[in-house]
C-alpha cells in the first residue's frame, strides 16, 4: 500500500510535470485546435511581410481561439523584431489582438551585438529564447506544426 | 497541378507583391529613406521609357529666320525633327542600407542612360543622376548628402515614373527644369549659346535636412537644402549656394505608396545666384535667381487631381533668336540663333490637372497650364497655355500605355497681333505623344 508520503510525493511530480510543461508552451489558447510555429531566418523584406500575412490569414481562417501562433525569428530574420522595423504595428496588432507571440534568438542577438558595437533595440512584445532553432524543435516536440513560408 | 496548390501557390504571390511594406509615403521619405528594419542591402531597379512624338513641323512664318523649322515645333533633346521615337528615359538604379543591420544609414544610385537633357549635353551618354547618403540618426533631422532632387515643385520632385502625363508643363519646362548657360545669349554671332551641362533635372548636390511627423490623420514634412545650384554631376562654379525650403501637410485617406490616397498641401522656395556673361560686352555676373511655389495634390477612390502656382524670379529662360533652332544661319546670313536668358525678368504660371479612372487599369486625364515669361519687360513677354489631353492603359502595376494631345497656344500678348512674334507664334502646332513606361 502506498503511503501517504509516496502519494504526497506522485502527487507532487505530477504537478511538477504539468506545470513544466505549461512553461514550454505558455500558450493562453487553452482550445486551440491547431498549433503552428513560424520560421522567419532569411534577410528579406518580402518575407518579413509573408510572414506577418500567414499568421494573420491563419486567425481569419480559424478564428483567434481556434490556433495558436509562435513566430520565431533567428539570423537575419530577427530584423523583423528590430524595435525600429517598419512592421512593428503589425506585431502590435498580433499581439494585442490575436495573441501571436514572437520569440527572438539570444545567439542571433549576441551575434548582431558583437557585428553593431551595441546591442540592438528589440520589440518589446518579442520574447527572448536561447536559441531559436531550439525552441522550434521545442515547441514541434509538443504538437506545433513548423511553417516556413 | 491541383486547384488547391494553384491556388495556395497563388496567394503566396498575391500576399508577396500586393502587400510588401512601403514606408510613409511623401517623396522626402520615399527617395530619401529606406524602411527600417526591412530593407534590402542593394535593391536593384529601373524603369524604360520609350516614346513617339508628333507635330505638324509648321515652319516659322515670320522673322529673320522665316522658312526654317521652329524650335517649339521640333522634337527634343536633339530639335532635328519633328516626329521622332526615342528612349526619353531608361535609368537603372541600386537602393538600399549597405550594412543591413544598421538602418540609421541608406543609400541610393540611379543612373540615366536615355536620350534627353540629361545625357545630351555635357558629354557622356550615362549619367548619374543620383547619388546620395542618408543619416537617420537624428529624431526629427535626417540628413540626405549628395546628389538627389531637391524639395520643390510637386511636378519636379515626384517620381518620374507614377508622372501622369508625358511632357511637362510650360512653366515647368522652361522655369524649373533648368539648363546652365555661359552667355544670356545676346550676342548672335558667336554662335548657338548651348547648356554648359545636362539640365538641372530638379536636382543639385549638397545637403538636405528633412523629416516627417504624423498628428492623427495628418502627416507633415519639412525640408530644407543647401546646394551648389550648379546641377547635376559637376562641382560649383561660385562661391554662392542655393537655399531650398519645402513644407507638406498631407491629410492621409489610406494606402501607402506614391500613390497613397490623400490630399496634400505644399509650398517652397528656393533662391540662389548664377553666374553669367551678359550684354554686348559678355560682362560675367552673378545674378539673383528665385523660384517659388504652392500648390495641392488631391487622389481617393477613382479621382486624382492637382493644382500648383510657380514664381520666378531671375534667371528667365527666353526661349530662342526668332523661336528658331539653336545654331540655325538667320535669311541674311548675319547671325545664328541662340538659346536666350533674361537674367533680371520674372514669369509667373500655374497648372491644374484632374484624372478619372473609368476602369481599374484606365485612366483618363485633363490638364490646362499656363505661363506668363517675361512680365517685366513688355516687348519680350509672352504668353503660353497649353490643353493636354491624356489617356492611360495600365498592363500591370509596372507597364503602361500613356497618350497625350497637347493644344498648345502662344502669344507676345503687349505686341499687336500682326507682329512678327505673334505670327511666329501663331505657328505653334498641337503635339501627340505615345509612351510605354516599364518598371522592373
Amino acid at each position: 500500500m502506498m503511503s501517504i508520503r509516496n502519494t504526497l510525493t506522485v502527487v507532487l511530480l505530477a504537478v511538477l510535470v504539468f506545470l513544466g510543461n505549461a512553461h514550454a508552451a505558455p500558450s493562453d489558447k487553452p482550445f486551440a485546435e491547431h498549433k503552428i510555429v513560424i520560421q522567419i531566418s532569411d534577410d528579406d523584406s518580402a518575407k518579413q511581410t509573408l510572414v506577418l500575412n500567414v499568421a494573420n490569414n491563419l486567425i481569419k481562417s480559424y478564428g483567434v481561439d481556434k490556433v495558436d501562433i509562435e513566430i520565431v525569428a533567428f539570423g537575419p530574420g530577427l530584423r523583423l523584431l528590430f524595435a525600429e522595423n517598419v512592421n512593428a504595428g503589425r506585431i502590435d496588432a498580433l499581439v494585442d489582438n490575436s495573441g501571436v507571440r514572437f520569440a527572438a534568438c539570444n545567439n542571433t542577438i549576441a551575434a548582431m551585438t558583437n557585428a553593431l558595437g551595441y546591442a540592438p533595440a528589440l520589440n518589446s512584445r518579442s520574447k527572448p529564447v536561447d536559441a531559436g532553432i531550439v525552441r522550434i524543435l521545442e515547441l514541434t516536440d509538443q504538437g506545433y506544426t513548423l511553417v516556413r513560408p | 497541378m491541383s486547384y488547391i496548390r494553384k491556388a495556395t501557390i497563388s496567394s503566396c504571390i498575391a500576399l508577396t507583391v500586393g502587400s510588401v511594406s512601403v514606408q510613409a509615403a511623401n517623396w522626402l521619405a520615399l527617395q530619401g529613406t529606406e524602411p527600417a528594419g526591412a530593407s534590402e542591402r542593394a535593391n536593384v531597379w529601373g524603369f524604360v521609357q520609350p516614346e513617339y512624338q508628333y507635330t505638324d513641323g509648321t515652319e516659322l512664318k515670320a522673322g529673320p529666320f522665316a522658312g526654317k523649322p521652329a524650335q517649339f515645333n521640333q522634337i527634343g533633346p536633339d530639335l532635328d525633327t519633328n516626329s521622332t521615337f526615342s528612349i526619353r528615359r531608361a535609368r537603372l538604379g541600386v537602393r538600399g542600407t549597405g550594412f543591413p543591420l544598421d538602418s540609421n544609414v541608406n543609400y541610393f544610385l540611379l543612373l540615366e542612360a536615355g536620350n534627353n537633357g540629361i545625357t545630351s549635353n555635357g558629354g557622356g551618354s550615362v549619367k548619374v543622376t543620383d547619388a546620395s547618403v542618408t543619416l537617420n540618426h537624428i529624431k526629427g533631422a535626417r540628413f540626405r548628402i549628395g546628389q538627389f532632387k531637391y524639395p520643390g515643385s510637386e511636378e519636379g520632385l515626384m517620381a518620374i515614373h507614377v508622372f501622369d502625363y508625358i511632357n511637362f508643363t510650360n512653366v515647368t519646362n522652361m522655369m524649373l527644369l533648368e539648363r546652365f548657360f555661359d552667355s544670356d545669349g545676346s550676342v548672335t554671332s558667336v554662335g548657338a549659346n548651348d547648356p554648359n551641362g545636362s539640365v538641372g533635372a530638379f536636382r543639385d548636390v549638397g545637403v538636405q535636412v528633412f523629416d516627417w511627423f504624423n498628428t492623427g490623420n495628418w502627416e507633415h514634412s519639412y525640408a530644407a537644402m543647401i546646394g551648389n545650384g550648379n546641377g547635376i554631376a559637376r562641382g560649383d562654379d561660385n562661391n554662392d549656394k542655393d537655399l531650398t525650403l519645402y513644407w507638406a501637410s498631407e491629410r492621409v485617406f489610406g494606402g501607402e505608396g506614391a500613390r497613397r490616397q490623400g490630399l496634400k498641401l505644399y509650398a517652397w522656395h528656393q533662391q540662389g545666384k548664377r553666374t553669367l556673361a551678359t550684354g554686348p560686352t559678355q560682362t560675367v555676373g552673378d545674378f539673383d535667381r528665385t523660384r517659388w511655389g504652392l500648390g495641392s495634390t488631391f487622389r481617393k477612390d477613382k479621382y486624382r487631381a492637382s493644382a500648383e502656382y510657380i514664381k520666378a524670379d531671375g534667371m528667365i529662360f527666353n526661349g530662342t533668336d526668332g523661336a528658331a533652332v539653336p545654331g540655325t544661319l538667320n535669311n541674311a546670313a548675319t547671325a545664328v540663333a541662340s538659346w536666350n536668358i533674361l537674367p533680371e525678368d520674372e514669369a509667373d504660371g500655374w497648372y491644374i490637372d484632374a484624372g478619372y479612372k473609368v476602369l481599374p487599369n484606365i485612366e483618363l486625364d485633363l490638364r490646362y497650364d499656363t505661363l506668363n515669361r517675361a512680365t517685366k519687360t513688355s516687348s519680350e513677354e509672352r504668353t503660353f497655355t497649353t490643353w493636354t489631353a491624356g489617356a492611360q492603359y495600365s498592363f500591370n502595376k509596372k507597364t503602361r500605355l500613356i497618350f497625350n494631345y497637347e493644344l498648345r497656344d502662344a502669344e507676345a500678348p503687349n505686341l499687336a497681333g500682326s507682329a512678327v512674334p505673334n505670327q511666329i507664334l501663331d505657328g505653334m502646332d498641337d503635339r501627340v505623344s505615345v509612351q510605354l513606361l516599364a518598371i522592373f
